[in-house]
C-alpha cells in the first residue's frame, strides 16, 4: 500500500478514461440487512409461485396438476435459492433487490461491472461464508434438529482483506461499493459583509498553497457546526502566522480571517473588490492604522480580546494591491460608542450591528 | 478565472449528466430525461460526451483547487455514471458451449485436483459398499454408518416392484434436482474451505456406499428392484459429485499451493480454473435428474436401463477422454484420432 493512501473505507479505481476516482467500500453492517432482505424476497416469491400454482391446479382441477405444481415447487426453490443473486447481479448491473434497497452494489476489483461468471462464483461461495453451521440443538436438548449459518468465516475475511471481501469475493475478484444516490453539489455561500471587506485587505500577490486552499475549504465547509469560541480557536492557528505576515492588528478575529481568506482564495473576484464594500469602506484591519480613528474596525475584534501577542515594531513594508488601507477621503469617521464596541461573537448579530450603526452614522 | 464561476459553469453539465443518469438508473435508457436531446442514439452520445467532461474535471480537480466537498461531489458523480457507461456482461451461449465442449473436458483431464476427488469419491464408496455388504465379517457397519431407520425405510421403499405414473415421475425428477444438485453444489462452494469438502465428499460416498452395500445382501427383500432403480442414473450422478467437489477443491488449493503468486490472486486464479469444471457437473447433474425421474422408475425392462447405464458411461469417458486429451496442436487434433495422439504431458 501507498503510504499516501488514506487509511480509510476508500478505494480507488482507474476508469478507461484514465482517471482515478474514489468507491467507499459497503462493510458488513450494509451487507447484512441486504442479505436478509434478499433471503424474504427469496422465501416470498417461492411461496406466492407455489401457492399460484396451487390454487390454478384447484380450478383446473384435473389429475396429476398436484404433482406437477410438486416438482415445480421443488425447482423454483432449487434455482431460486442457488441463483438468486447470480441471476439478478448479472441482468440489474451489480444489484440485488436487497443490494439495491441498501444502496449498495458489486462490482469487480478493477472498477469494471460484474460478468455473470462472477456473478456466480461469488454467489454460489456463499455457503462456504455463512459457515460454520450451528445446531439449534446444541443449545437446547430438545429442539429440532435446525441448523443455523453463523456467517463467521464471511466476517473475518471481509475484517482481513482491505477491500472487505468475503471468501466468494476474493475467488471471483469483486467487492461491493456504496453506491451514493443522495447528495448534492456543496458550495458554500458567505453572507457576511465584514469577510469582502477584510478579504479585500489580503495582498493581490497573495497565491495560498494547495495544502492551504484546501484547509480553508475544509474550514469554511466546517464552520457551522462549530460555535463561536470553538472557530476562533482552530482558526488562530493558522490566522496566527498571517496576522504576523500581513500586520494585521492582533485583535482581529481570527475565525472572519480564515473566512476572508477563504472568500479571497475560491469566490472573490479580482475585478470587483472595491464596489461591494459598502458601508465598511471606511476602516483598516492593519496594525499601523490601528491607532487612526477607524469607524467599525472593532467589528473585526474578538469580543473579549484574549490577544496575549508581545508588540511587533511597527511595519514599513508597504503592501501591494493597491487597496486602501485607510480612508479613502481622508476623513475620520467618528468613532462609536465604547459600549457597542465591542460586540457579540455571532456572526449575524455582529453583521446586524454593523449594518444598523451604520445607517445611524448617516 | 474563479473556483465559484468554473463551478457556477460547469454545474449546468453536472446536473444534466445526472438527471441522464437518473433516468439510465429508472429505465436503463437515456429517454425522458427531461430534455429533447436526449433520445435514443442521441442521448447516448450526450451521456459519453458529458460523462467525459465530468472525468476531465475531476482530473484537473487538483489544479482548479476544487474544494474537497465539490471534489466528493465529482467523484461520486463520476462513478455513477462509471456505473451506467460501463454495464454487466450478459451470459451468452455461445462461449457457454466452448466452454463446456472445449476448456471443460481439458481441465477435467489434466486436473490433480480431480483425480483426487474422484479416487476419494469412488474408493471409499466401493469401501463402504464392501464392508456393508459383509455382514458376517464387519458386523453392525451398516447400522452405524447409515443407522437402523434409514435402512429400514429404505429397504421398504424398494419392497414393491418399480411402477409409476407420469406424475409420480414429475414430482421425483423435481425433488432430485433438487436435492442432489444441492449436495454438489454444497460440496464446491465448501471446497474453498477444504476441509468441510472432503468431509462432505467423504459422507456421501460412505453413505451412499453403505447403502449399495445393504441392499446387495442376500438376504435384503428388494434388492434388485434398488439395483434396477440406480442402474440408469449412477454414472450420472456420482461422476458429477465427484467433480463438484474437485472444482471446490481447485480453490481450496489456491489458498495454500499459490504458484508464486499473491494469496488472494491465487484464489482468484483457482476459482476461474474451477469454473468450467463445476459447469460441466451441473451439466451432469442435469442429466442425472431426468434419467433418475424418467428412466429409473419406468416400468422399462432391465435391459434398456443397463443399456442407458452403459451409454451414459461411455459418454462420459468419451468426454473426459476424448476430448479432454490434452492437445496443444488443434490441428493435430482433427487429423489424428484423438487416442493416437503422442502424448503431449
Amino acid at each position: 500500500m501507498a503510504p499516501t493512501a488514506a487509511l480509510d473505507t476508500t478505494i480507488a479505481v482507474v476508469t478507461p478514461e484514465n482517471i482515478a476516482f474514489d468507491y467507499q467500500l459497503a462493510g458488513p453492517f450494509r451487507r447484512l440487512p441486504a442479505y436478509l432482505i434478499d433471503l424474504g424476497v427469496r422465501w416470498g416469491v417461492i411461496v406466492i409461485v407455489v401457492v399460484c400454482l396451487a390454487f390454478a391446479g384447484l380450478i383446473a382441477s384435473f389429475s396429476g396438476f398436484g404433482s406437477f405444481v410438486l416438482a415445480t415447487g421443488f425447482i423454483l426453490y432449487f434455482l431460486i435459492s442457488w441463483f438468486y443473486g447470480t441471476v439478478l447481479e448479472t441482468y440489474f448491473n451489480g444489484r440485488t433487490i436487497g443490494k439495491w434497497a441498501c444502496g449498495i452494489r458489486v462490482i469487480d476489483t478493477d472498477g469494471r461491472p460484474i460478468s455473470g461468471k462472477r456473478a456466480m462464483l461469488r454467489n454460489l461461495l456463499r455457503i462456504a461464508d455463512l459457515a460454520p453451521l450451528v445446531a439449534l440443538s446444541s443449545f437446547t436438548t430438545d429442539a429440532a434438529p435446525i441448523f443455523f449459518p453463523t456467517g463467521m468465516i464471511g466476517l473475518l475475511t471481509m475484517t482481513c482483506t482491505r477491500r472487505m471481501q468475503r471468501l466468494g469475493d476474493l475467488a471471483a475478484g469483486t467487492m461491493v461499493i456504496v453506491d451514493e444516490r443522495g447528495w448534492r453539489l456543496p458550495v458554500a455561500k458567505v453572507d457576511d459583509p465584514r469577510v469582502p471587506a477584510l478579504a479585500s485587505f489580503f495582498p493581490g500577490d497573495y497565491r495560498v498553497s494547495r495544502s492551504m486552499a484546501k484547509t480553508l475549504a475544509i474550514y469554511a465547509e466546517r464552520r457551522h457546526y462549530l460555535t463561536p469560541a470553538r472557530r476562533r480557536e482552530i482558526a488562530r492557528h493558522l490566522a496566527i502566522p498571517l496576522i504576523d505576515r500581513f500586520e494585521f492588528r492582533t485583535d482581529i478575529d481570527p475565525d472572519l480571517l480564515m473566512y476572508a481568506l477563504y472568500y479571497r482564495v475560491f469566490l472573490a473576484d479580482s475585478s470587483d473588490e472595491i464596489a461591494d464594500l459598502g458601508p465598511l469602506a471606511g476602516f483598516s484591519p492593519l496594525r499601523r492604522d490601528q491607532n487612526k480613528p477607524q469607524g467599525l474596525a472593532g467589528d473585526l475584534a474578538i469580543p473579549t480580546s484574549p490577544v496575549t501577542h508581545p508588540p511587533v515594531p511597527e511595519p514599513t513594508r508597504r503592501i501591494a494591491g493597491g487597496i486602501p488601507d485607510a480612508d479613502p477621503l481622508g476623513k475620520p469617521i467618528p468613532r462609536p460608542q465604547a459600549g457597542s464596541e465591542q460586540l457579540g461573537s455571532g456572526q449575524e448579530a455582529g453583521t446586524q450591528q454593523a449594518v444598523t450603526r451604520a445607517e445611524k452614522q448617516r | 478565472m474563479n473556483v465559484a464561476k468554473l463551478l457556477e459553469k460547469r454545474r449546468i453539465q453536472w446536473s444534466e449528466l445526472e438527471r441522464l443518469c437518473d433516468a439510465m438508473e429508472m429505465r436503463g435508457r437515456t429517454d425522458k430525461s427531461g430534455f429533447k436531446h436526449h433520445q435514443g442514439a442521441q442521448g447516448i452520445a450526450r451521456f459519453s460526451t458529458l460523462y467525459r467532461a465530468a472525468c476531465a474535471d475531476l482530473a484537473l480537480a487538483d489544479t482548479y483547487q476544487l474544494p474537497p466537498g465539490t471534489v466528493t461531489y465529482l467523484h461520486r458523480l463520476v462513478a455513477r455514471s462509471h456505473n451506467q457507461l460501463y454495464r454487466a456482461d450478459k451470459f451468452e451461449p455461445k462461449r457457454w458451449s466452448t466452454i463446456i465442449f472445449e476448456t471443460a473436458p481439458q481441465q477435467i483431464f489434466s486436473d490433480p485436483c480431480v483425480r483426487v476427488a474422484t479416487i476419494v469419491f469412488f474408493g471409499l464408496f466401493a469401501l463402504a459398499m464392501y464392508l456393508g455388504r459383509n455382514d458376517a465379517i464387519f458386523p453392525g457397519f451398516a447400522e452405524r454408518m447409515v443407522g437402523d431407520e434409514q435402512l429400514a425405510q429404505l429397504e421398504s421403499s424398494y419392497a414393491a416392484p418399480l411402477q409409476g405414473s407420469l406424475d409420480h415421475y414429475v414430482s421425483m425428477s423435481g425433488f432430485y434436482i433438487m436435492h442432489n444438485t444441492g449436495i454438489g453444489l454444497r460440496c464446491f462452494a465448501y471446497g474453498i474451505l477444504l476441509i468441510p469438502c472432503l468431509f462432505s465428499l467423504a459422507y456421501n460416498a460412505l453413505a451412499l456406499g453403505t447403502m449399495f452395500g445393504y441392499m446387495a445382501r442376500p438376504d435384503i427383500t428388494g434388492g434388485d428392484n434398488f439395483f434396477e432403480f440406480v442402474t440408469a442414473h449412477g454414472p450420472f450422478e456420482l461422476t458429477a459429485i465427484a467433480l463438484a467437489a474437485a472444482a471446490g477443491l481447485r480453490i481450496g488449493l489456491g489458498l495454500f499451493y499459490t504458484g508464486g503468486l499473491a494469496r488472494t490472486e491465487s484464489i482468484r486464479v483457482n476459482a476461474m480454473k474451477a469454473v468450467p469444471i463445476m459447469a460441466a457437473s451441473a451439466l451432469l447433474f442435469t442429466l442425472a435428474a431426468f434419467t433418475e425421474g424418467f428412466i429409473s422408475p419406468s416400468p422399462l425392462p432391465y435391459v434398456a436401463k443397463a443399456v442407458w447405464s452403459v451409454l451414459s458411461s461411455g459418454l462420459i469417458s468419451f468426454y473426459f477422454v476424448v476430448l479432454g486429451f490434452p492437445r496443444d496442436a488443434g490441428e493435430f487434433a482433427s487429423q489424428l484420432p484423438a487416442g493416437d495422439q503422442p502424448d503431449a504431458a
